[in-house]
């Protein structure tokens, strides 16, 4: 059942218990999530409704990385069990290709890059596995990025350029590296604004130190020329010029810590986290990043049809607490920590002002920004 | 060679801690005049200004501690105090509540108590979350 709400989430479904990752086609026509435990799903909305069409069954344990190719229709998996699937459409069935990553412990993130030729794993073993598919052994190929890592490495995040990437870290920092592969990436890549590019493979182009505690969520804006990421602390970082000598703001948040960003543009960001409500921040004129606000108002709580009993619940648990600001996240659509948010982009042109969200609530839910007056300046 | 270099790191971060200590003494005096002028509010900022967070000797932080304390306890109106503290001082004034409450001394864990849960209307959460997440830069 689709409820719609005349607010910014225009879309809820409730999938599962509980949803550790979800992606989308590149017609968004699909929608593959992993219910909590060792599977994928794949579901279809056939009139109106969301029907479960494919369950991908070949990891041991818990999935917590989906990325679907939006150029070659091909889907990848990491799990727990510290190995990674490419799965390609054969048919009516998908067929999975073992990755071997070479890892010793979990892997927990993965990024196709944009040209869909490379995919980027993080791993609790502190390295950054890089593969690309060599043709003359019909074989998927992992190289590792070893150093610098001091911790596991929590997200991964694909420059425009298809050879930089981010990586944020449980040991805080955010870096960035160089994946050049000679063979994969022809020629070297043009210069952009993000330093030089005729780095080796692994090279580490530059380390931030903002955060003292685990570092999640790191996102690329859509030039490259700036990225976000989060931190446990209820911080969010915001940098511009990355390269030499970066431009850096740490915006304070009043409530709990995010878990994942998105660029929606420039000047546009969503955070997503504990708070159980997408965070909207933006940046001024001169460039200054500041909270804007909840993206689900609370007006969206009343509406969502919750139960007298979920009602009575809610007012029970905001007055065990000060003020009625506190509670103010958890009256949303979700209710429960939203881990993971997917841009929803039409075409590659397109301006885009709708994403999607899951998290431990087991709901996906689809949001449009193209309703929300206050924040069309921003786009 | 490399017994040699930390001997120098040593001398260097003994150094800095005198004048941290040295910074503190000053600070105290400045405080104590600034509360028998009836000024707790200022005198708790000049307590958290250039508090040692950075340093991990431990005689720093609780020399630094003391100073707080004594701005702390001065305190009487907990909600005129916020209307004259700048936002800048929760995270820090935060740390130094949770470092009140650790010492379980009653009328310390009372007046740290009050001022909690005021900071914690001002400041959110996620001030909390701050002053219990940072390992580093603890006070």
């Amino acid at each position: 059942m689709i409820i719609l709400i005349e607010m910014a989430a225009i879309a809820v479904h409730q999938f599962a218990d509980c949803i550790t990752c979800h992606a989308w086609s590149p017609d968004q026509s699909m929608l593959a999530l992993c219910p909590n435990n060792n599977e994928v799903h794949i579901y279809k909305l056939v009139e109106e409704k969301w029907e479960r069409i494919h369950v991908l069954q070949k990891h041991d344990q818990i999935i917590v990385g989906i990325d679907w190719s939006k150029s070659s229709n091909r889907i990848v998996t990491v799990s727990h069990d510290r190995n990674s699937y490419v799965w390609n459409e054969e048919g009516s069935v998908w067929v999975p290709t073992l990755v071997i990553l070479r890892l010793n412990r979990a892997a927990l993130c993965v990024q196709w890059s944009p040209k869909g030729n490379k995919f980027a794993v993080g791993s609790g073993a502190k390295t950054v596995c890089i593969c690309y598919y060599e043709q003359e052994n019909n074989w998927w190929v992992s190289k590792l990025i070893r150093k610098r890592h001091d911790s596991s490495v929590t997200s991964v995040a694909w420059h425009p350029n298809n050879v930089l990437i981010a990586t944020t870290s449980t040991d805080g920092k955010c870096r960035v590296f160089s994946t050049f592969i000679k063979g994969v990436d022809a020629g070297k890549p043009k210069k952009s604004g993000s330093g030089s590019l005729d780095a080796k493979f692994g090279e580490q182009i530059v380390q931030l130190d903002l955060s003292f505690c685990w570092a999640f969520g790191v996102k690329w804006s859509p030039s490259g020329n700036s990225l976000a990421y989060v931190g446990h602390n209820s911080m969010i970082y915001f940098v511009d010029q990355v390269g030499p000598s970066p431009l850096a703001q740490s915006v304070v948040l009043r409530d709990l810590p995010l878990r994942d960003v998105m660029f929606v543009s420039e000047k546009l960001v969503i955070g997503v986290g504990f708070d159980c409500n997408p965070m909207v921040f933006a940046a001024d004129g001169t460039g200054l990043w500041s909270f804007v606000r909840f993206l689900d108002e609370k007006k969206a709580a009343s509406s969502s049809g919750r139960s007298q009993f979920t009602e009575a619940f809610g007012k029970f648990y905001g007055s065990s607490k000060q003020g009625t600001s506190n509670d103010r996240g958890r009256a949303g659509v979700h209710d429960n920590c939203i881990n993971c948010i997917v841009p929803l982009k039409k075409s590659e042109t397109a301006k885009m002002t709708s994403f999607s969200t899951s998290g431990l609530d087991g709901k996906v839910v689809i949001w449009d920004l193209k309703n929300q007056e206050d924040l069309l300046e921003y786009l | 060679m490399e017994k040699g270099k930390d001997r120098a790191k040593m001398v260097d971060h003994i150094v800095e801690d005198e004048a941290i200590i040295t910074k503190i003494e000053h600070k105290s005096h400045k405080i104590d005049s600034l509360i028998k002028q009836y000024r707790p509010v200022e005198a708790l900022k000049t307590a958290l200004d250039g508090s040692p967070p950075k340093t991990r000797d431990e005689r720093c932080k609780s020399a630094n501690w003391h100073v707080v304390h004594r701005a702390l306890m001065a305190i009487k109106a907990v909600d005129l105090m916020f209307s004259n503290l700048d936002p800048e001082y929760y995270d820090i004034l935060m740390k130094y509540l949770y470092r009140g409450l650790s010492t379980g001394d009653r009328q310390t864990c009372d007046q740290c108590l009050k001022i909690h849960e005021k900071l914690t209307q001002k400041a959110g959460l996620g001030c909390i979350i701050r002053a219990l997440s940072d390992t580093v830069n603890t006070v």
